[in-house]
């Protein structure tokens, strides 16, 4: 029923936003709508979390499991404090003369789409209606991110458009391969997850293997895995603030669900090693070329961006390596979904303050944003993972799983996250301390943009010393469903 | 019939892929594409004739309506309208990229893909020419300058991929084949915006200039 509901409102609430031509009204259907499915999401975790495994809330086009679950709860509310963020960030944007009312009214059109094709995709049963979710959402964010109209962001559009809808056909390829499998069934009938998994004992593991290939490829485009993460800084980076928080915080998530899907169906035929292996390798690069490149980073944007695909790559490596670091790829997807979108909302902040995304023209947050400053200070604590936050405990986690398996990988990674906190360190005071622009008065700019990020911070701090039963039961079902 | 073989469609599609590397005229390269597409209708109409599904004739309708129709008319407009009678420049020259389209082709018809290509063991030719129809297409994308090669590249992979799944048998049914198509329309019209505000912005439709974000 949920998943109904949740679709239900947002088309309405995109189709609103196209009929209505007042502000206030496109402003609160929005907020109305992911409150409305936030709402949803909850309940549809709460169901969930007490329901036996498998099958859960199944019906013909809808399956969600524990995992789909605690993802669609993360786009519920990431979703809702975005839309609230929103609202007040557009209306600094309309104030400075950066955008006007129609720009605002295309936002919340497509802002309501992406959300829709999201929660879709991570809801679906069929693989190629997943698909079909994920090729969706590239198409509704790309205008978002070409939201102002300037070379550089038509420039990232552009490439996000042609690198996701590439990456995405090859891991169409791929989720066409595991079809195989179910020959005999396939012509009108729609293909479930639940149909493969009982099939694949008639999968090649051959063909298994190539088709786990593709989809890493295909889908790790999405999540950003290195080298195919090209386009995530840019995109991320020229995207409006609420946006970006948005793509970091869920929607890679949702394309590394699809990866995992995929790797259930490729070791139940070509056994555990071989995902694994791939899944570390990618893991690894990526946490090493985000981390090499955050060093030298000179736009905060960017910053996190790189962050994100180092976060990915945190998670990604959880999975590889089995056991707890399962566990904590899990835990870690959470607190990551929290605190990156709690970073892109100050980082709006700060832009809205500066005019400007370039590290070397942002000296002295503290005196000109005090709160924001001493927000961010903890999020950036919070992400590259400082006790007492959760990403310090995943982090920890998953190098314990490392060096118990491979001991190299776990090396590696170490100084990778050495790297990154030396590096992001060295950018956030940077533009923390110094002068602040003379001219530059003292204040937020509005007090209602710190809620949104607080509120995730607050959600992240108190998740990491505290899981409420419903959440703490379907990591566990997610866990007893994706270790090894 | 003899229109309608597997082997003269599945060559169909992948000379018109090899040609688009080939050719500097842009109004040919949206002719290879027009072709190649056409190739991928009458597959599909040869299904149609297999199962007489009348959800199989909508499906052959609707794609030669998006494919043939839709794509070609937006693609002519579109070299019309910014007068790109000659094609980009590539990053390899000729005889390099036949070269490299050669050993992607010989690759496509390795060991490796074996597992592939036997899927239907009667259709192996057929498979190994898709999968190289495939690699090729994504050689036109990364090789062209040019958006509308770009465009052109992506299209052609996905029909590589579509044609890959007929013959391998992996038909979707006609629900998901309607979404596929909705999917690849909206691409479409996101691609034709997007590259009139490129236009407005660069004056240009080469890809290799947009090269502001170097950071």
């Amino acid at each position: 029923m949920e998943p109904v509901i949740i679709i239900s409102i947002l088309s309405l609430a995109a189709l609103a936003c196209l009929v209505l031509n007042r502000l206030w009204a496109i402003e609160c259907v929005s907020v109305g709508a992911a409150v409305g499915v936030f709402i949803a999401a909850v309940s549809l975790s709460l169901s969930v979390s007490t329901q036996p495994q498998p099958p859960i809330a199944s019906s013909l086009f809808f399956s969600v499991d524990s995992l789909a679950a605690i993802i669609s709860l993360l786009i519920g509310a990431v979703g809702l404090a975005a839309a609230f963020y929103s609202v007040f960030y557009l209306r600094a944007e309309m104030a400075k003369g950066i955008i006007g009312f129609h720009r605002v009214k295309q936002y919340f059109i497509l802002f309501n789409l992406f959300l829709l094709a999201m929660f879709f995709a991570v809801m679906v049963n069929n693989p190629i209606l997943m698909w079909i979710a994920i090729e969706s959402t590239t198409l509704s964010t790309v205008f978002l991110i070409s939201f102002y109209d300037k070379p550089t962001a038509l420039e990232a559009a552009w490439k996000y458009l042609i690198i996701n809808s590439t990456g995405l056909l090859l891991g169409f390829f791929g989720t066409l391969l595991y079809f195989t499998s179910v020959h005999s069934t396939s012509g009108n009938t729609l293909i479930s997850w639940d149909m493969l998994m009982a099939n694949a004992a008639n999968l090649n593991p051959l063909i298994a293997k190539i088709a786990f290939i593709f989809v890493l490829i295909g889908y790790g485009t999405k999540v950003g895995f290195a080298p195919m993460h090209t386009w995530l800084p840019d995109a991320h980076s020229k995207a409006p603030a609420p946006i970006s928080a948005l793509l970091s915080g869920v929607l890679l998530n949702i394309a590394l669900f699809a990866v995992l899907r995929f790797k259930l169906l490729t070791d139940a035929v070509a056994g555990h090693a071989f995902s694994e292996w791939l899944l570390i390798s990618f893991g690894l690069v990526s946490i090493i070329i985000a981390a090499l490149i955050m060093l030298t980073q000179q736009n905060y944007k960017r910053l996190l961006a790189y962050s994100s695909i180092e976060n990915m790559g945190i998670a990604v490596l959880g999975f590889g390596v089995g056991g707890i670091g399962v566990f904590a790829a899990i835990t870690h997807i959470i607190y990551h979904a929290l605190v990156k979108p709690a970073l892109f909302f100050l980082a709006g902040n700060i832009f809205l303050k500066y005019s400007s995304t370039k590290i070397a023209n942002i000296r002295g947050i503290i005196s000109a944003l005090p709160v924001t400053a001493g927000l961010f200070l903890a999020a950036f604590f919070a992400v590259t993972g400082t006790p007492p936050f959760g990403i310090f405990f995943t982090k920890v986690y998953i190098l314990s799983a490392c060096m118990g398996t491979n001991l190299f990988a776990g090396l590696i990674a170490l100084f990778a996250f050495a790297l990154v906190f030396i590096g992001f360190f060295r950018q956030v005071i940077a533009m923390m301390f110094g002068e602040k622009p003379a001219e530059m008065p003292v204040g937020e700019i509005n007090r209602l943009l710190i809620a949104p990020p607080l509120l995730l911070l607050a959600a992240a701090l108190a998740l990491s010393f505290y899981l409420p039963p419903f959440l703490s039961e379907l990591i566990t079902q997610a866990l007893g469903k994706y270790s090894l | 019939m003899e229109l309608l073989s597997s082997h003269f469609l599945a060559v169909t599609i992948f000379l018109t892929i090899i040609f688009s590397h080939i050719v500097k005229r842009n109004i040919i390269i949206v002719t290879a594409y027009g072709i190649q597409s056409s190739a991928i209708v009458l597959l599909l109409f040869r299904s149609f004739l297999e199962t007489k599904s009348l959800a199989m004739l909508f499906i052959v309708i609707l794609v030669a309506a998006i494919k043939v129709f839709l794509a070609i008319r937006f693609f002519v407009g579109f070299v019309k309208k910014y007068e790109a009678g000659l094609s980009s420049s590539a990053y390899l020259n000729l005889p390099l990229t036949l070269i490299v389209v050669a050993a992607l082709s010989t690759f496509a018809h390795s060991r490796l893909f074996m597992p592939l290509t036997t899927i239907i063991p009667g259709n192996t030719a057929l498979l190994s020419l898709s999968i190289a129809g495939m690699l090729i297409s994504l050689l036109l994308m990364i090789n062209r300058k040019g958006i509308l090669s770009q465009i052109i590249g992506v299209l052609s992979l996905e029909n590589a991929i579509v044609e890959f799944g007929l013959f391998a048998g992996l038909e979707q049914s006609p629900v998901l084949q309607i979404g596929i198509m909705f999917n690849i329309l909206v691409w479409l019209i996101i691609t034709a915006v997007f590259s009139s505000m490129i236009y407005r912005h660069f004056g240009t439709l080469e890809a290799a200039a947009m090269k502001n974000l170097k950071e």
